[in-house]
C-alpha cells in the first residue's frame, strides 16, 4: 500500500517535470527560431524597396512572387546545379580517399607512420584560410591540363581539388579512430582466405564502418554545401561557376537589397540540407566522432 | 655482422610496410602535400617577401611585412583582440547552453527528435544565410526587429540604435550570432555523450532523493567532462576562423574596431593585394592557435590526472 503511494507520488512528480521541461524547451525553441521565422515571413512579402513596418515574425500574406523571381532570375539554377555537383563529387572523393588513408594509418605498420600522422594532425590546428593564397597560386600554375590553359583558378576541378585536400586530414583522423575499433580477428579471417589489405578494406572495414562513414559524409556534405570563403576566392569571378552561398551574398549586395529575394533564395538553399538532416538524424553516430578524438 | 643483418632486416621490413601502405595513403598524401603542406611553406616565404601575383615576382624583404602588420596600423590589434574576445564571450555560453539543452532534451520522454532538429537548425544553416538574417534584424532604423522591439514596442530606448555601426554593439551582434549558431552543435555532441551514461546511475540517485540539479551536477557533468573539452577546443579554434559574419554584418567598421584576423587577411590579400602582409597575418594567427591548443592540452591533461588520483 505504502509502496504504491510512493510510486504514485514519484509518477506525478515525473509528469510535472516532463511538462515543465517541455514548456521551457518550447519557449527556448521559439526564441531560437525567431531569425528563421523572420526569414520565412519576409520571403512571402512584396517589399518593393520599402521594408515592411512593423517587421513581421509571422507571415500576413502568401505572396510567392519572390520565389518565382529567384527561380527564374539571377542564375539561381546555375548556382544550384554547381552546388549540387561540387558537393556530391567532393564528398564521394574526399570520403573515399580519407577512408583509404585512415586504413593505412590504422591497420598497416610502416616506419614513420606516427610522425606522418602527427603532421596531418598539426595541419588541423592551422586556420583554414592560412593557405588560401598559395593554394590560389598553385592552382593558377597547374596549366598542363588540356582545355584549361589558364590554370585551375575559376574551374570546378580546382575547387573540388582544394575542398578534397583540405578535408583529408580531418576525415582521416576521425575514421582512423573507427577503423581501430574494428577487431583485428575479423580481418584475420580474410587473411586466412588469402586476401590482402584491399580485401580487408573492402570486405570488412568499409561495411562495418558504414554508420561512421555515413555520419561523416553528412557533416562533410553540409560543410561543402555552405562553404563560402574558398569558393569566393577561387571561382567568385567566374559567373558560370557561382555557388549558392556566393549567389546569396550577391543578392544581398546588389543595389538596394530586396530582402524578400534574399530570404526566398536562402530558404530554397536551406531546404535540401534540412531534408537530408531529418532523414539521417536518427542514424548519425555522433558519440563516436568525439570518442575518436578524445581518446587520442 | 649480426647488427648489420638486423638493420638490413629492419630496412626490409620497413620497405615492405611502406609498399603495402602506399596504395592506401598515397592519394591522400599527394593532395595534402600539394595543397596543404607546400602552401604552408610557401606562405612562410610570401610573408617574408614582396609578392606580385601577376608577374609572380618574389622579392625578399625580411620582416618588413610583420613590422607593417604589427605596428603600422591599429587594425591588427583590434582583430587580434576581437578574436580572443569572441572566444572568451561565446565559448562558455555555447558550452553552458549546450549542456542545459542537451540535459533537458535527454530527460524528455517524448519529442526528443523534435527539439533536437529544432535546436540544430541554425547549425546546418549556412553562415551566409544567418548573417543576412542578423543583418536584417539589427537594421539601423525601425525596420530592424531589434530596434522596433526596443523603441516602438517596449519603449526601452528613446531612439533607434545603429547597432552594426558602433564598436561594441557591432561586436555584440557578432557574438550573439556565434552563440546562436553553434549552441545546437554543442547540444548534439553533448546529447550523444549523455546517452552513453547508464540509466541506473540516475535511477539510484533518484531513489536516494537527488533532485534534477544535483543529478546534473554530480552525474552529468562528470560524465561529459571529456566531451566538454572536445567542444571547447573545437569552438576556440573555430573562434579564430570567424569571417563571414564580420564581412556581412559590420565589414570591420567603424575603423576596423570589429574586424577579425581572417577578415583582415582577406582584405589585405584580395582587396589591397598585399599578399605578404596577409600571409604574415595568417602565420601570426596560426602560431597563436598552436600555442593556445598546447596550453589547453596541458591544462586539461593535468586536470584529468588530478582527478585520476
Amino acid at each position: 500500500m505504502m509502496e504504491k503511494n510512493q510510486y504514485q507520488k514519484f509518477k506525478t512528480r515525473n509528469t510535472f517535470t516532463q511538462i515543465f521541461i517541455w514548456s521551457f524547451l518550447l519557449i527556448a525553441l521559439f526564441i531560437f527560431s525567431i531569425p528563421f521565422l523572420i526569414m520565412i515571413a519576409s520571403s512571402f512579402e512584396e517589399f518593393s524597396y520599402v521594408l515592411p513596418y512593423p517587421p513581421k515574425i509571422f507571415p500576413t500574406s502568401l505572396d510567392f512572387s519572390a520565389y518565382t523571381y529567384v527561380l527564374t532570375q539571377h542564375n539561381f539554377l546555375t548556382a544550384l546545379k554547381n552546388s549540387v555537383i561540387n558537393t556530391s563529387i567532393t564528398v564521394v572523393i574526399a570520403v573515399f580517399i580519407s577512408s583509404l588513408s585512415a586504413y593505412g594509418f590504422s591497420r598497416i605498420e610502416f616506419p614513420g607512420r606516427e610522425v606522418l600522422f602527427g603532421v596531418y594532425l598539426f595541419t588541423l590546428m592551422m586556420p583554414g584560410f592560412l593557405n588560401i593564397i598559395p593554394q590560389f597560386i598553385v592552382l593558377k600554375n597547374i596549366t598542363f591540363i588540356p582545355g584549361l590553359s589558364h590554370g585551375l583558378v575559376g574551374s570546378r576541378l580546382g575547387l573540388i581539388l582544394i575542398y578534397t585536400a583540405t578535408s583529408i586530414c580531418g576525415h582521416t583522423f576521425f575514421l582512423r579512430g573507427f577503423f581501430k575499433s574494428v577487431p583485428m580477428a575479423l580481418s584475420e579471417s580474410v587473411v586466412v582466405d588469402g586476401g590482402g589489405h584491399f580485401s580487408i578494406f573492402f570486405r570488412i572495414i568499409l561495411p562495418l564502418s558504414k554508420p561512421a562513414i555515413g555520419t561523416m559524409s553528412i557533416f562533410a556534405l553540409q560543410g561543402f554545401w555552405e562553404e563560402y570563403f574558398t569558393a569566393k576566392v577561387l571561382v567568385g569571378a567566374n559567373e558560370s561557376m557561382i555557388t549558392l552561398p556566393l549567389l546569396l551574398q550577391r543578392l544581398n549586395g546588389e543595389h538596394a537589397t530586396r530582402w524578400e529575394w534574399v530570404f526566398a533564395a536562402s530558404i530554397l538553399a536551406l531546404i535540401p540540407i534540412i531534408i537530408l538532416f531529418m532523414i539521417f538524424q536518427k542514424k548519425l553516430v555522433i558519440g563516436g566522432l568525439t570518442q575518436g578524438a578524445v581518446k587520442e | 655482422m649480426k647488427r648489420m643483418l638486423l638493420t638490413k632486416k629492419r630496412l626490409k621490413k620497413g620497405l615492405k610496410g611502406w609498399l603495402s601502405a602506399l596504395p592506401f595513403i598515397l592519394p591522400g598524401l599527394i593532395l595534402v602535400s600539394v595543397f596543404i603542406l607546400y602552401p604552408m611553406i610557401f606562405t612562410i616565404q610570401i610573408s617574408l617577401s614582396d609578392y606580385r601575383i601577376v608577374t609572380g615576382e618574389i622579392t625578399p624583404v625580411g620582416l618588413l611585412n610583420y613590422k607593417n602588420v604589427l605596428f603600422e596600423t591599429k587594425e591588427f590589434w583590434y582583430a587580434y583582440r576581437n578574436n580572443f574576445l569572441y572566444a572568451i564571450v561565446t565559448v562558455p555560453l555555447i558550452i553552458f547552453g549546450g549542456l542545459i539543452f542537451s540535459y533537458l532534451v535527454n530527460n524528455l520522454k517524448k519529442g526528443q527528435t523534435f527539439f533536437k532538429v529544432g535546436f540544430y537548425l541554425p547549425v546546418i544553416t549556412s553562415w551566409v544565410i544567418v548573417s543576412l538574417v542578423f543583418k536584417y534584424m539589427f537594421g539601423n532604423s525601425n525596420t530592424g526587429m531589434i530596434n522596433y522591439l526596443l523603441v516602438d514596442v517596449f519603449h526601452i530606448l528613446d531612439d533607434y540604435v545603429p547597432w552594426l555601426y558602433r564598436q561594441w554593439t557591432g561586436n555584440g551582434a557578432i557574438w550573439l550570432m556565434g552563440i546562436w549558431k553553434n549552441m545546437g552543435w554543442a547540444m548534439l555532441i553533448f546529447l550523444a555523450s549523455l546517452q552513453g551514461i547508464p540509466k541506473e546511475l540516475y535511477e539510484s540517485a533518484s531513489i536516494d532523493g537527488a533532485g534534477i540539479w544535483n543529478k546534473f551536477r554530480y552525474i552529468t557533468i562528470s560524465a561529459v567532462k571529456p566531451t566538454i573539452y572536445f567542444v571547447m577546443v573545437n569552438m576556440i579554434i573555430g573562434a579564430f576562423n570567424v569571417f563571414i559574419q564580420v564581412m556581412l554584418l559590420t565589414s570591420g567598421n567603424p575603423n576596423g574596431t570589429t574586424t577579425v584576423l581572417q577578415y583582415l587577411l582577406y582584405n589585405r590579400a584580395f582587396s589591397k593585394f598585399e599578399f605578404g602582409e596577409a600571409s604574415a597575418i595568417g602565420l601570426i594567427s596560426a602560431v597563436t592557435i598552436v600555442v593556445l591548443t598546447i596550453i589547453l592540452n596541458r591544462t586539461f591533461l593535468l586536470d584529468q590526472n588530478r582527478n585520476g588520483e
